[in-house]
């Protein structure tokens, strides 16, 4: 039997079978040509050693009996779900003609004619519901509904929440943080501020070098924090990566995150530098010898 | 002609245990040319007067007059640039940017006052050329001995040229033998033409000053003139 090509089939997933799958998977002694193809996940091809070409049986049953062999013909990446996460990814790919001959009852001849349930990729999904809704007016009897349900999106709003109050809380005892710091690093420096001004500098003209350091210190601050974000990135994606075999992208550094942390940082950083050193310009240059 | 007058000028601090009169009803006058010394023992107030003749400090009442503008009349830029241009201050401490080499120090009052390049570094070398430093010009403060800091002070306090230098005990740190050298060149500074108002402890240095003031709790308790 020749698989039929690949654009007129319907590939169904199997997550919800893959268990059995496994159980009953085994490669088969000769590699022979004529079998039907199937594609594997690639964690379960890297699970069993497998690869293109090589022979698997599979059954619908836990014994093993009926077991029919198939062609390795492709691994594939499974789609990254992140609502799949700890989900095993043991997955194969049937050609359904295939799959109805293998599950198939012998005593009902309709039942290889029925299917239950497809998913169907779209190339917009965004265009789900509006297809959904033709299908249904279409083809009267058959239930069309659109993958994303409203539980996925909660979930994800909830996700966004939690980290707008952790980056919240970040950048606020950061700011106060570096106010501190910036405090005793002014502090440090009041003899020079304090002999600058004797010298005959005006509070203004000091503040304005405060200013300057301080936008210096800031922009390479938020630029040495984009690239260290930027190294760890991906360091942090093959640590997650590789935890939960996914293909899955856990951080990813966008223009826009950068364009916003140093729209954040800069300000916030020249800031603390230049309220520091109010403190001390406001102060009468006489302390400097008093000590 | 008057470089700067106190008419009646006293400086209180209020503390919490109650104000603190540092300068009491002093009237001083010192014109061009002038070589005063401010003598008197520790927490009579000899540094609070030197503030308020360098424009640092502000009187609590009374008036002072520098080039004859009433000082309290002037905002914090006029009274930067009379810093800048028209006055220099040694301290006992010295007071140099330690992350700046003696010849930075000596040219920052000048590119402050925004004398060009070229100018600044002829200045710069010939200031240091005057208190005998220029074979240090590239080194730090830390890299100095004590003597040669005092000096790179001097030389960035005349920088600019200033109707007046005060010194607040610029020997205070060093030595009989290198106290007397620093003595001795703003001795010179004055017979070039700055007038000098110096507080020290040592009475053979304040012997060189034309006129001696005594203080005692905050007050000018004895003048003495000499030469
Ligand atoms: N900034 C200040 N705040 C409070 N008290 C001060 C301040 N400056 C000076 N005083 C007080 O004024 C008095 C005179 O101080 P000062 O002029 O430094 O004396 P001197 O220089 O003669 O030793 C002292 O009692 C000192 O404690
Ligand atoms: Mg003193």
């Amino acid at each position: 039997m020749r698989a039929p090509p690949p654009r007129v089939s319907c590939p169904v997933l199997l997550s919800a079978v893959a268990l059995w799958c496994t159980l009953a998977l085994a490669p088969a002694a000769a590699p022979g040509d004529g079998h039907p193809g199937v594609l594997l996940s690639r964690q379960l091809a890297d699970a069993q050693g497998l690869s293109a070409g090589d022979v698997v049986r599979f059954s619908t049953a836990d014994s093993g009996a009926g077991a029919v062999a198939f062609t390795v013909i492709g691994i594939y990446e499974p789609t990254p779900d992140p609502m799949q996460i700890n989900a095993s990814k043991f997955e194969a790919r049937l050609h359904l003609p295939d799959l109805l001959a293998m599950t198939a009852s012998p005593d009902d001849l309709l039942a290889a004619e029925t299917v239950d349930q497809i998913n169907v990729a779209l190339h917009d999904p965004a265009g789900a519901i509006e297809f959904a809704r033709h299908i249904t007016t279409r083809v009267p009897g058959v239930q069309a509904r659109a993958a994303s349900s409203s539980n996925r999106g909660s979930v994800f709003v909830v996700l966004e929440q939690f980290h707008l109050a952790i980056a919240i809380v970040t950048i606020f005892a950061s700011t106060v943080f570096l106010l501190a710091l910036s405090v005793m690093l002014v502090d440090e420096r009041r003899e020079t501020v304090g002999v600058l001004r004797l010298i005959g500098l005006t509070s203004r003209r000091v503040l304005a070098q405060v200013f300057t350091e301080g936008l210096l210190i800031a922009v390479s601050g938020s630029l040495f924090g984009l690239v260290l974000a930027l190294a760890s990135e991906s360091l942090i994606n093959r640590y997650f990566q590789w935890h939960y075999d996914t293909a899955l992208i856990f951080v990813e550094v966008t223009p826009a995150v950068a364009v916003q942390c140093l729209l954040i940082a800069v300000p916030l950083g020249v800031l603390a530098s230049v309220a520091a050193s109010w403190t001390l310009l406001r102060r009468q240059v006489l302390f400097l010898a008093r000590r | 002609m008057t470089v700067v007058e106190a008419r009646g000028v006293s400086r209180v601090f209020p503390m919490p245990a109650g104000p603190v009169v540092a300068v009491r009803d002093v009237s001083l006058r010192v014109d061009a040319g002038d070589y005063v010394a401010l003598c008197g023992p520790s927490g009579c107030g000899k540094s609070t007067l030197l503030h308020l003749l360098g424009c640092v400090d502000g009187p609590t009442s009374g008036t002072l007059f520098f080039e004859e503008h009433d000082v309290a009349t002037l905002g914090d830029r006029e009274r930067s640039g009379i810093r800048l241009r028209r006055i220099g201050f040694v301290f006992q401490r010295f007071f140099l940017l330690p992350m700046l080499s003696a010849a930075e120090n000596v040219a920052l009052p000048l590119a402050e006052a925004g004398v060009p390049k070229p100018e600044r570094d002829a200045r710069t070398s010939e200031l240091l050329r005057y208190v005998g430093l220029s074979a240090r010009a590239d080194h730090r403060p830390s890299q100095l001995s004590g003597g040669e800091m005092q000096r790179v002070a001097i030389a960035r306090a005349l920088a600019n040229r200033p109707r007046l230098l005060l010194a607040d005990e610029p020997t205070g740190e060093l030595d009989q033998a290198t106290g007397e050298q620093i003595a001795e060149l703003l001795g010179r500074v004055n017979a070039d033409g700055t007038a000098l108002v110096i507080v020290t402890h040592d009475p053979a240095f304040a012997r060189r000053a034309g006129r001696v003031l005594t203080m005692r709790d905050g007050t000018i308790a004895a003048e003495e003139r000499h030469r």
